[in-house]
């Protein structure tokens, strides 16, 4: 049986159109018992935190785990991991709590008031930042007893532009796991910025052409691909139940060019943790290797169905939710091209900007959104068009990849599996073709 | 303690700092979750939600500030941390007064099921076992991919400082399922299908796992099609993501305000097929997004935004109503405890027309049929684009073969104008939109 704590405190400003919209303190606090009981799972949670509390939801889970034994088919096994005693903190130069979370508002402030300075036909503008602070504890019936305080900093910026009755928009993110130094480090200014440049650029244009292209990622969108296309279908869950990679391990799935990784311990990942929520060391986990399969993204649960080890991939929400498989950081590594070699081989086509979201099937076939695609003639870039949505299946896409660039880059993201989570996502900009649901 | 008394303490506390404004919004949620996952019971969890959210004005500056407790003094705390806020933030020239108390009408029949509330964990599970069985005796071919039973019981408690002081309560249940089906080594395309519903009045798991199980036959041997531009017929759930989405940023009166809306001096002007009458109706009966008042406290009402082709109104809230010298039409909705309102749609009514979905199929001439829609919409600009999951190529009034790799894209404002029939048969759909399917033409149809 195993426990968790977690309290979450939550700062977070808004301000749209020079106005500030939000400034708001929350705190999220509770508790949870998971429970294993001749194979089956028995979970309860609550907010209440006394012992007579903490007694209940361990009966609750308990009684749970028994009324639904008789209808799971499949009864649980768990990977034996070593019980640690151990206390983790997000490193920090500037710890939220010592320093005044106030002055955040200046820093939105100034980033909407240049955004809206920059052309008259930005009509409206949406700046937030969060500092999102969780203290976790953990322990189990094994001796396991952990600590983690995990710190993100992070925030957005939504540009709206109008022009001659038409209207686009543009969004921009900063974040890492960090303390306050990550908005000195990349300051929501600058992403303001970039996304109002875009806003204005794209404005006047038209969606881009729809078809079957030769297009260059750029490095920010490339975590999409990583993420949201080929991380699904490692997830030993998703494999077990017969996604793309079920049975590949070994076998060549994309261009050699291609090594993707699932990374717990990356410095300052969004998704980074020294401990995962059933208490396993977390790890870089390679998943293609030179474009073959290495191995799976694993809870304790489906490490002993695999008979491999528990990679440290069970991670819950929050106290409410059990741990399921999620990725942490997913990112596909980089080689050598710079960004100008990668376009210089393209006769036709285009360079797509700008993430947005992403959906995909667990058998790799994806659809993602983008803000911006250049057109790329002879090797030159030319002319912006709106974004629109793109679709493929991605192991053709990496299959297809004809260089790999070498600008990497991580960007924050919230994945939704059932729960959502925060993950990293990343990438450098790589060459490849993709279907464009255009004009 | 109760949801009321500490709605009404954070509002005295926080008069006593001395606020000029103060509200409380109290919250209770329980929900019990069956999780499945490749046809097995994955997970089954109950879970209480319990806390309240606080906002304060002092010199029109706001803050705000929540707790996952109603326990007395974190509370104290929590009011002394907005007040905190609304000091150091600048000052909203544009704010005017949280809402004045106005009279309640009664509660809308069919929003609280006292048996769906009261449901034992045991017997939601068997629910969610009887939907999961379904898909099995429909057809062996069909797997389950994963889904999901959601029983949620609400009570709400808002108070504020000018007298407003309001209690009241909800149930819902919802459930849905993603099916593949497999046969000589071909997989279908993932097809979703789901129920939701405030009562358990003809709610039926079982139903869903037929539809879902049918849906992901239909899509076996699916083929490719040159790129066209046709008609195309958008399921309820397809409508409500590509063309209602559009309509629902565009009525918001903090978009209008704000310059992000298209619609902002159209009111009176045509903004769609004549055919198209819009109504939010916050006071439908069993409506997913009925209330008798909004999340501030204000009535619930039924407010005509588009009527036979002509845009009527905006949606408002007290801010954006106040700021446009009107009345708020009760749509400031919350996430719950810890969000603050924000303008949403209570039930959007599309009027529905008069011709079943094999009547529309018959009356295209070479389109497709979207059941499933992954994608991009931009609200603001209304262009959308993305996969067609769940889709068939029609010719001459007749469903030919199901469609891989297709995407379809557009502008939602300018298909509005381009409906050629809205259908009869209207659906609830997840988003609270309830609409028929309705064909449109001069789609681009993209393929490979």
């Amino acid at each position: 049986m195993e426990l968790r704590g977690q309290s979450r405190e939550a700062f977070t400003v808004t301000v749209k159109d020079g106005k500030v919209e939000r400034t708001s303190h929350g705190l999220n606090k509770g508790a949870c018992a998971r429970v294993l009981i001749d194979g089956s799972w028995g979970f309860s949670s609550t907010t209440i935190i006394n012992k007579r509390s903490l007694l209940s939801i361990l009966k609750d889970a308990k009684s749970l785990a028994k009324s639904s034994k008789p209808k799971k088919k499949r009864l649980v096994k768990i990977a034996s991991v070593q019980p640690y005693e151990d206390e983790y903190e997000t490193p920090m130069k500037k710890d939220p709590r010592r320093e005044n979370l106030e002055g955040l508002l200046e820093d939105v402030l100034e980033a909407d008031k240049e955004a809206r300075s920059y052309s008259e036909n930005v009509a409206s503008t949406s700046i937030s930042l969060s500092v999102v602070d969780d203290s976790l504890y953990f322990v189990n019936s094994e001796g396991a007893r952990i600590t983690q305080r995990i710190v993100r900093c992070f925030g957005g910026a939504l540009i709206v532009a109008k022009a001659n009755g038409k209207i686009a928009s543009a969004y921009e993110s900063v974040g890492k796991q960090a303390g306050l130094e990550v908005f000195e480090e990349t300051p929501i200014r600058e992403a303001a910025l970039e996304a109002t440049e875009r806003a204005v650029r794209i404005v006047p244009k038209r969606v881009v052409p729809g078809g079957y292209v030769d297009v260059v990622l750029e490095n920010r969108i490339v975590g999409l691909l990583a993420h949201e296309a080929v991380g699904h279908t490692a997830e030993a869950d998703l494999v077990y139940g017969g996604s793309f990679l079920s049975g590949k391990v070994g076998r060549k799935v994309s261009s050699e060019m291609i090594t993707l990784v699932d990374d717990g311990l990356l410095p300052q990942g969004f998704g980074t943790m020294k401990y995962d929520d059933e208490g396993t060391p977390t790890q870089r986990t390679v998943i293609i290797e030179n474009g073959v399969v290495k191995g799976f993204m694993h809870s304790r649960e489906t490490a002993i169905q695999f008979r491999v080890s528990p990679t440290g991939n069970a991670r819950a929400w929050s106290f409410e939710y059990d741990p399921i498989i999620r990725m942490r950081n997913t990112y596909i590594e980089p080689r050598d091209l710079t960004l100008e070699e990668l376009v210089e081989d393209v006769k036709d086509g285009y360079f797509l900007r700008g993430g947005g979201g992403g959906q995909a099937d667990f058998n790799g076939e994806f659809m993602f959104s983008i803000q911006e695609a250049v057109k790329i003639e002879k090797g030159e870039l030319k002319d912006s068009y709106r974004g629109a949505a793109i679709s493929g299946n991605a192991f053709e896409v990496l299959n297809r990849v004809k260089g790999v660039g070498e600008d990497f880059a991580v960007q924050v993201g919230v994945c939704g599996k059932e729960q959502p989570n925060y993950v990293g996502i990343g990438g450098p900009s790589l060459r490849t073709e993709v279907l464009i649901g255009g004009s | 303690m109760t949801l009321i008394e500490a709605a009404e303490l954070a509002v005295r506390e926080c008069v006593k700092l001395g606020v000029d404004e103060a509200e409380g919004f109290a919250q209770t949620q329980r929900m019990v979750e069956i999780v499945l996952e490749r046809g097995e019971i994955q997970s089954e969890r109950t879970k209480i939600r319990r806390g309240i959210g606080i906002r304060v004005i002092k010199d029109k500056s706001l803050g705000f500030a929540y707790a996952s407790t109603l326990n007395t003094r974190v509370m104290r705390k929590t009011c002394r941390d907005a007040f905190k806020l609304a000091k150091v933030s600048p000052e909203n020239p544009d704010w005017i007064s949280l809402p004045l108390p106005k009279k309640v009408p009664p509660t809308p029949k069919g929003l609280y099921d006292e048996e769906l509330a009261n449901l034992a964990p045991d017997e939601i599970l068997n629910m969610a076992i009887m939907g999961y069985d379904a898909v099995r005796s429909t057809d062996p071919r069909v797997s389950i991919d994963d889904g999901k039973l959601s029983v949620l019981s609400t009570e709400v408690a808002i108070s504020n400082s000018h007298g407003i002081s309001l209690e009241g309560k909800g149930t819902a249940v919802s459930f849905f399922l993603v099916c593949i089906a497999k046969e000589a080594g071909e997989s279908s395309s993932f097809a979703f299908e789901y129920e939701v519903a405030r009562t358990l009045k003809g709610f039926s798991t079982e139903r869903v796992g037929e539809l879902a199980a049918k849906k992901a036959l239909l899509s076996l041997g699916a083929r490719k099609v040159k790129p066209f531009k046709g008609e195309a017929l958008l399921s309820p759930d397809v409508a409500a993501e590509v063309l209602f989405q559009s309509v629902v940023s565009s009525v918001n009166a903090d978009n209008v305000q704000r310059g992000r809306s298209l619609w902002a001096d159209k009111i009176g002007e045509n903004v769609s097929n004549p055919d198209l009458t819009l109504v939010d109706d916050g006071l439908l009966p069993y409506g997913l997004g009925s209330s008798p008042f909004d999340d501030e406290g204000v009535p619930s009402q039924k407010t005509l935004l588009i009527d036979n082709g002509v845009l009527k109104n905006f949606l408002f809230d007290s801010y954006t109503a106040n700021k446009a010298n009107t009345e708020s039409t009760g749509n400031a909705v919350r996430g719950g405890y810890s969000s603050l309102p924000s303008i949403s749609i209570s039930n959007l009514l599309v009027k529905p027309g008069t011709k079943s979905l094999e009547d529309l199929i018959s009356e295209v001439d070479r389109g497709i049929i979207i059941h499933r829609f992954s994608g991009r919409v931009m609200t603001e600009s209304g262009e959308f684009s993305g996969v067609s999951k769940q889709a068939s190529y029609i010719e001459n009034g007749e469903m030919k073969f199901p469609l891989k790799e297709t995407m379809i894209s557009g502008n939602a404002f300018e298909s509005l104008k381009n409906i050629v029939e809205i259908g009869r048969d209207r659906r609830a759909t997840m988003m609270n939109i309830y609409t028929p399917p309705i064909l449109v033409k001069e789609i681009n149809i993209v393929s490979k």
